[in-house]
């Protein structure tokens, strides 16, 4: 399975340009100065670069912010109900970074396991990721302390690594396999020296991220100090917006809503998220959830608690994007080790 | 409407199609307007049948956000019409409805509604002839408009390129006079918790990322070393006061001069008295995010204003009283540039820039959280019986949002632009922030610090102008 290639810059956009008559391709693209995954009509739109980071995650393409489960027309006396159109042609994920591609298997967790998601299974299932290794680690970047590696292969089919000049590439599965295809004719095969480019990039920028690791014990003692009063001192900053939720690569939280009028519309289901006060708001009025603080340890605890058993990675993947984007500056690698250390100090009962 | 009739007017992007008829959404006050077109259909006159009627009390009970659901519906116009200025049942409610309606179209100008698709008019029940003037003046409006543009995210569409700002912004400090500000800082804030003051002093404490802070609360004297100050303080402390007095009877919070407006907000809007909060103003030299200075420094001078209770420079820590009557914050701003660019494009294009924006919006609602004057205990965005905002996050449901956002804020705004920079997608909200300040100050005069002060558009005069009501 594994093959790899060295390709020139060159070579790496003719592949990309060819990609573009059979599939919709989904690459880092700049839109008013904001660079973001989105679909690209020609090669030349796509943003592939050794480092660096889209504002959020691609995770979109395929648990999208808004979508219809069902569509629906009155009309002479009868309701008509209309399923959604699935993706008919496949879609390649270009550029995604390691932490992203192992957003999008957090999904799958969700999405797949248990009663498959018809709608996501079945863009999943058109999908081909494509990722790219990083050369550099940006400030906010976390990727090791959680488990991940800048040039990790979880999540991804084919894997471009930034060599000092031109890329290797190398294919990780047999979907991968396929996209490659024919195109590479005229590459030239990797040696060993480009391969060892791997190792040597994940050592260098393992060492600019400077965060220790969470330790996977920690997720018990954040779940004994449930109650700890640490959490309401850790979140007075908490605004209680949701960036840190949309922008994340792995949440997944949605809930359903009504589009139309009295003749037709759709039943949706859109982006939502713990950090909002109605998401947990019951018909009958209780919420399980009126405080801020309750609302910011549940997002917590899902990315770092609540798992299943001890081989189970952490919900996050280390992206750094809610650190980065947060507007009060919380930090949750932070909150975390900060609400580990009460808890052991104080004891989980501590401040009830 | 039907749906049909909708998507006829939409399928075309272009031109309409031959047998494309306009549809219009009248919004009538039961007592004038909606008596004057019972009067025409009573005497017969005729008039073109392109209008559909909702019945209301009152203008002043329309909120913009129907005649924003009347667009996402697929309407090509809205008419709103009611009692002539003197003549309404509840005395008041179309003078501040006819505020209200001059800044709404105006915004409604900026993202680029073409202005003959909305109408205002005067119609008293006895006018039934000029209701069906009206009607078919609005309808030919309209026709000329033609089909209302799509919602959707422009896909091929360059974009529009603003001018570069430029501004020199505050006086530049160096290291030791910032260490000098920091410094004066803890002891101002020492000083206000060891007097008994305060219960606890709202600052900026170091962030986890290097040009990142993140708020603080300071109640031990001891605690006051965690307060920083430099070019990353970017919050506006003024929103998490309302969490601090929960627990204290009096709050002390570090202010810069683009926070003290939404500081004045808040008390003239009788959120929070004047004596419950000790305001610590500090010499600032101008936010950076990067190494880029914020737009909004560009033409501030950084003093800290005298309406501060404390004010903070690297010289010292000094009482201030001076009377806030007197302080008017200016406020000449380097964006203005950009606003007479956008405006001078025409309706299309100043739609699609506007729309391409909208659709980015991922209804994070951080704009709401971070703003301080957004206190409301449950947002417009969560009232869903009726859903007056679509939750999905699509258009046209993000252009409302953005839309009435941006409205409530009208005349009420402080132009402390955290909306735009918390905002994850990057829309341009300070551009319509800016543009509804200067619409309220040409047409009502500026707000200022004055806390005694009302906001324009909760005031109305009768001599306000009109012109564009028919």
């Amino acid at each position: 399975m594994d093959a790899s290639w060295k390709l020139t810059e060159a070579q790496l956009r003719e592949w990309l340009q060819g990609l573009l008559e059979k599939y919709d391709v989904v690459a880092p693209a700049e839109e008013d100065g904001v660079v973001l995954f989105s679909r690209i009509t020609s090669e030349d739109e796509a943003i592939v670069e050794p480092s660096g980071k889209t504002r959020w995650s691609p995770k979109e393409f395929l648990f999208p912010r808004t979508e219809a489960l069902y569509h629906y027309t009155f009309g002479s006396g009868k309701v008509q109900l209309e399923d959604p159109s699935l993706p008919e042609r496949p879609q390649v994920l270009f550029g995604v970074r390691s932490c992203d591609a192992s957003g999008l298997v957090r999904l799958d967790e969700i999405f797949l396991s248990g009663t498959t998601d018809r709608l996501y299974a079945a863009r999943r299932e058109n999908t081909t990721v494509v990722t790219t290794a990083c050369a550099a680690a940006d400030p906010e970047c976390f990727c090791t302390a959680v488990g991940g590696s800048p040039v990790g292969e979880e999540g991804s089919d084919v894997q471009l690594v930034p060599l000092v000049e031109g890329w290797l590439l190398r294919v990780l599965t047999d979907t991968g396999r396929d996209l490659v295809g024919e195109a590479k004719g005229d590459w030239s095969a990797a040696t060993a020296k480009d391969v060892k480019r791997l190792p040597a990039l994940e050592k260098k920028v393992s060492k600019e991220i400077e965060r220790s690791p969470v330790n996977k014990e920690w997720s018990k003692v954040l779940e004994e100090g449930f109650e700890h009063g640490v959490w309401n001192r850790l979140s007075h900053q908490c605004l209680g917006c949701s960036i840190c939720a949309y922008v994340c690569p792995s949440c997944s939280c949605f809930d359903m809503n009504h589009n139309g009028n009295a003749w037709s519309g759709a039943q949706n289901r859109s982006w939502d998220a713990c950090t909002f006060p109605l998401f947990t708001l019951h018909a009958s009025g209780h919420n399980p959830r009126t405080t801020g603080h309750e609302r910011y340890r549940q997002r917590v605890l899902h990315k770092f608690a609540f798992r299943g058993d001890e081989d189970e990675p952490f919900r996050c993947v280390g992206c750094g994007r809610c650190v980065a984007l947060c507007p009060a500056g919380l930090d949750i690698v932070n909150t975390v080790a900060a609400a580990v250390d009460a808890i052991r100090e104080e004891g989980a009962d501590a401040a009830r | 409407m039907t749906e049909a009739n909708v998507s006829v007017a939409r399928s075309e992007t272009g031109a309409a199609p031959d047998d494309w008829q306009p549809h219009i959404v009248a919004l009538v006050c039961n007592w004038c307007s909606y008596a004057g077109a019972d009067m025409a259909g009573t005497t017969r006159i005729e008039y073109p049948a392109n209008v559909r009627m909702l019945r209301f009390p009152c203008t002043g009970r329309m909120s913009p956000l129907m005649i924003l659901r009347a667009f996402e519906q697929g309407a090509d116009g809205v008419l709103v019409s009611g009692c002539h200025p003197g003549d309404c049942h509840y005395v008041q409610g179309n003078l501040v409805a006819r505020r209200r309606f001059t800044i709404f179209r105006s915004l409604m100008d900026f993202v680029g509604i073409d202005l003959r698709r909305l109408h205002f008019a005067w119609v008293s029940a006895a006018e039934g002839h000029k209701w069906a003037k009206v009607v078919s003046q609005v309808t030919a409006a309209v026709r000329e408009a033609g089909p209302l543009p799509s919602f959707a995210r422009p896909e091929t569409w360059d974009g529009v390129d603003l001018p570069e700002v430029s501004g020199s912004g505050p006086e530049e400090l160096d290291a030791a006079q910032m260490e000098a500000i920091q410094a004066n800082l803890r002891k101002a804030a020492s000083e206000v918790l060891s007097a008994g003051r305060v219960g606890v002093v709202i600052g900026y404490g170091a962030g986890s990322l290097a040009d990142q802070t993140t708020p603080v609360f300071v109640s031990e004297t001891a605690d006051c070393e965690k307060l920083v100050w430099g070019e990353g303080c970017r919050n506006n402390l003024s929103t998490y006061v309302f969490s601090a007095l929960e627990q204290h009877e009096r709050v002390a919070v570090v202010a810069k001069t683009c926070d003290l407006g939404a500081i004045a907000g808040l008390v003239r809007e009788g959120q929070l008295g004047r004596d419950q909060i000790v305001v610590i103003g500090v010499q600032c030299s101008g936010l950076r995010d990067g190494s880029e200075l914020a737009t909004k420094c560009l033409a501030c001078t950084g003093d800290p204003h005298p309406v501060c209770d404390l004010v903070v420079t690297a010289d010292g820590v000094q009482e201030s009283c001076q009377d806030p009557s007197e302080a008017a914050l200016d406020t000449p701003d380097a964006r203005d540039e950009q606003i007479a660019h956008l405006e001078s494009l025409p309706h299309d294009e100043r739609w699609k820039y506007w729309q391409r924006q909208f659709a980015r919006c991922l209804r994070c609602y951080a704009c709401r959280a971070a703003c301080p004057l957004c206190y409301c205990s449950s947002c417009i965005a969560e009232k869903h019986r009726p859903q007056w905002v679509p939750t999905s996050i699509d258009s046209p449901g993000n252009s409302t949002w953005n839309i009435i956002r941006a409205l409530h804020l009208a005349g009420r705004c402080s132009g402390c632009d955290e909306c735009a920079r918390v905002c994850p997608a990057d829309i341009r909200l300070d551009l319509i922030n800016r543009k509804l300040a200067l619409e309220v100050e040409r047409q009502y005069g500026r707000v200022g610090l004055d806390p005694d002060e009302r906001s324009a558009l909760v005031d109305f005069r009768m001599e306000d102008s009109e012109e564009f009501i028919l």
